[in-house]
């Protein structure tokens, strides 16, 4: 009996739909071949095909339950557009050869201060991810994206830490532009270089980069502004981009304007022209055989506006014009479906040129302004090889060989080393043992402190998650 | 001069092709037998890849971009993977309906009504590697003959005579299989992922067993020894093993169970001598009656 009501039904509803004849075609052989199925399976032999002309016949009615009546509620249900939404979490337990609070005051010395451990600027406290030794909840990323309509998706990651949030990205992009061209609009990473548009989940160590933790802070160039880019109608990849930005960044760039503490009146430098940072760069892939060479170059140029005027030792700022050049180069052979070698590298520099402004009295109402130009260079490279699936294995070498302040040299000797294992029991989960040996910090006194980091992190994604591009 | 303009842009769209992108091989060689001469055909994944996990790189980017039209196997086969390159590809097209979704045309089996990922890396829709019932086929290459006359109004013609050329000649195959594959019927096997199920079910394989313990996570040792095990007492009559896992777990099973490893190709190109979705089945059907 149910071997004739299935297409009978099946049969009657086609003909109420307004299909097109083309589709009615594939459902009718669709529909045959389901009634094959259903003979086979039934191992029943008849030789009678069910009739395929009863299009007239009527919809079986469905066994009316006692009280069943339509809900308002049911014809005005939306979940079906739910956004893809998933949720991430990093934690780690660290150990280091140093207490949290001598980690806070080593610095990469002309470079950048503390640069692991929690500091704070203006109102709101910063932690670098793995900040303190034992325990650390790095971040629960929220991340969000749908299409809008027909020109716009929209993404938004809400990056939460213990005891804040920030809206780490929230941007539209054009999903139907012409000619290759998208544009992308709000807050977003930029894509400067290789490192900077990933997001830590997908970076292959637990920490950034030295020489970009270094030159752009925790968060890289990750601002408000537009981009616009263009893929080249090429049969190989060739991509060139400019992003105009806001240029906030604390490490690098600034729009604020510097005024000595309690005195609007008094200021060393005024805020620049805002939007303040100009991106660009260019980037092209070929492949040969089953290995995959994807090379960049990128320029970012700006003002800065550096504020350390609320340090309590020596109170300082700088406001310069900043450019930094990149080049990046990586490289991915595969073996089989699942075992690769990957090599990532990047160099970056970056030229400062401004004035240093320090308080001239001691209450703090006027100024002494000297010139600063900063000239500094650094590159890392790192090689990871996936087993399978499940062990990824890496290396990591970091090196800061350029510091010259004031065409004089300071110190240049400041690499790490960095050594990974990782094990994924599946797509969305990671758990990954490093070990970083940093000859990058000095304490106050100027002398060099080895740092030795032993970090086991824990990485979740759920729900809906966007796959990763290259 | 009206004329010359009109007869060299006819000229123009007598000798433009149409750019088709496909995801996977054996859409490829669909594509190619009903759209034959009046299409261009770029492949993104290759055969012998394993098709969910297929890098996105930037070339495969660049072909997206160049596409007149992109078609897809679907059921979230290609979830990993293709999302990128479309967005980064920033295609028009393909939002303005130059994208044909094959799995839509299709009804799908193994659906799961409850679905966690403690469950492994299911695919909620169903299972995606339709493919390989070769009844199926005929259907995807209809799908594709009216997604090309969409696209190519003026091509209508030659599409439908290509398809029905096709049509003529698949039935002969499928006719040749379908009583080869007869005495098949009510066997039993084990695979390494369910990417055979079709095929099996369409021939009334039974599917006992996988060596993964759940989809998508590599085989454990107990439950490889449960499965040597069940293999001894139901004594399948052999393990149908795809080209890209390893098969080191595969060979120790068959060992211990002392039940047949077939290693069998799932699209074209996964196997050197596998270059017609004809070779593929042929090549499935031995595989399947090989004693």
């Amino acid at each position: 009996m149910n071997k004739i009501l299935l297409p009978t039904v099946m049969l009657a509803v086609l003909a109420t739909a307004d299909t097109e004849l083309d589709d009615l075609n594939i459902q009718m052989t669709k529909m045959q071949q389901q009634i094959d199925i259903l003979n086979n399976t039934q191992e029943a032999k008849t030789t009678t095909p069910p009739s395929n002309n009863s299009t007239t016949s009527s919809l079986p009615v469905e066994e009316s339950t006692e009280h069943s009546f339509d809900h308002y509620a049911d014809s005005f249900k939306q979940s079906s557009f739910m956004p893809d939404i998933s949720l991430i979490v990093d934690m780690s337990y660290v150990n280091r050869n140093k207490k949290d609070e001598e980690l806070q005051h080593l610095e990469v010395p002309g470079i950048a201060h503390s640069l692991i451990g929690s500091h704070s600027h203006g109102d709101t406290g910063h932690a670098t991810y793995n900040a303190n030794n034992g325990f650390n909840l790095n971040y629960a990323e929220l991340a969000m994206q749908s299409s809008v309509d027909q020109l716009f998706d929209l993404n938004a990651v809400f990056h939460f830490t213990e005891y804040s949030v920030e809206i780490e990205e929230a941007y539209l992009t054009t999903n139907s532009l012409p000619s290759g061209f998208r544009v992308r609009g709000g807050k977003f990473l930029s894509e400067f270089g290789r490192h900077n548009n990933q997001h830590h989940h997908v970076w292959s160590f637990t920490d950034a980069p030295l020489v970009y933790h270094a030159f752009l802070g925790d968060h890289g160039i990750n601002e408000k502004g537009v981009q616009f880019q263009w893929l080249a109608p090429t049969s190989n990849y060739l991509m060139f981009g400019v992003e105009l930005l806001q240029g906030e960044n604390e490490s690098m760039y600034g729009t604020s304007a510097i005024v000595a503490s309690g005195d609007e009146e008094v200021q060393a430098a005024s805020s620049p022209s805002q939007p303040n940072l100009i991106v660009a760069y260019a980037k092209a892939s070929i492949d040969i055989e089953d290995t995959t060479i994807l090379g960049g170059i990128s320029y970012a140029t700006g003002e800065s506006r550096i504020d350390h005027l609320s340090d309590e030792e020596g109170p300082h700022a700088f406001s310069a014009e900043s450019s930094l050049y990149g080049v990046d180069l990586s490289l991915k052979h595969y073996f089989d479906s699942y075992r690769y070698l990957t090599w990532q590298s990047e160099w970056l520099y970056r030229d400062m040129d401004g004035d240093k402004s320090t308080y001239a009295t001691a209450a703090n109402d006027s100024f002494n302004t000297t010139a600063l130009e900063k000239k500094q260079a650094g590159y890392y490279a790192q090689l990871v090889y996936a087993h399978d699936r499940n062990w990824k294995v890496g290396l990591r070498y970091d090196d800061i060989y350029k510091n010259e302040i004031n065409a004089v040299d300071n110190e240049d000797d400041l690499k790490r080393y960095s050594i990974m294992a990782e094990y994924l029991p599946s797509e969305f989960s990671r758990i990954r043992l490093q070990y970083n040996l940093n000859k990058a910090l000095y304490d106050e006194a100027g002398a060099r402190q080895d740092i030795r980091s032993l970090i086991l992190q824990v990485n979740l994604a759920i729900g809906a998650h966007a796959a990763h591009s290259f | 001069m009206r004329i010359l303009l009109l007869l060299t842009l006819l000229t123009f769209s007598l000798m433009a092709k149409i750019d088709i992108a496909v995801s996977y091989p054996y859409i490829g060689a669909l594509v190619e037998a009903v759209g034959q001469d009046r299409v261009n055909v770029s492949v993104l994944a290759k055969g012998n890849w394993d098709p969910h996990f297929v890098v996105p790189r930037p070339s495969l980017i660049s072909k997206v971009r160049n596409a007149d039209a992109l078609i897809i196997n679907g059921a979230q086969l290609e979830i990993g993977w293709v999302p990128p390159l479309i967005k980064r590809a920033g295609n028009r097209k393909l939002s303005q309906g130059a994208f044909l979704d094959l799995s839509t045309k299709i009804r799908l089996i193994d659906g799961a009504h409850d679905v966690s990922r403690s469950g492994g890396d299911v695919h909620p829709d169903g299972n995606p590697h339709f493919h390989l019932d070769p009844h199926n086929i005929p259907l995807l290459a209809s799908a594709i003959a009216s997604f090309l006359s969409k696209l190519d109004a003026e091509g209508k013609g030659y599409y439908d005579s290509n398809l029905q050329t096709f049509d003529i000649a698949w039935k002969k195959d499928l006719e040749k299989w379908d009583e080869q594959m007869a005495d098949a019927k009510g066997r039993e096997v084990v695979q390494y992922h369910t990417v055979f199920n079709y095929f099996l079910q369409a021939y009334g394989i039974d599917s006992i067993g996988t060596i993964e313990p759940l989809p998508g996570v590599a085989p454990s040792s107990r439950h490889s020894m449960h499965l040597i095990d069940m293999m001894k007492k139901e004594k399948p009559c052999c393990i149908l093993h795809d080209v890209y896992h390893p098969t080191k777990t595969a060979e120790f099973i068959a060992k211990k169970s002392g039940i047949r490893l077939v290693i069998v190709p799932h699209d074209i190109g996964a196997l050197n001598d596998i270059e017609s979705l004809e070779a593929l089945f042929t090549y499935l059907v031995e595989a399947a009656t090989d004693d």
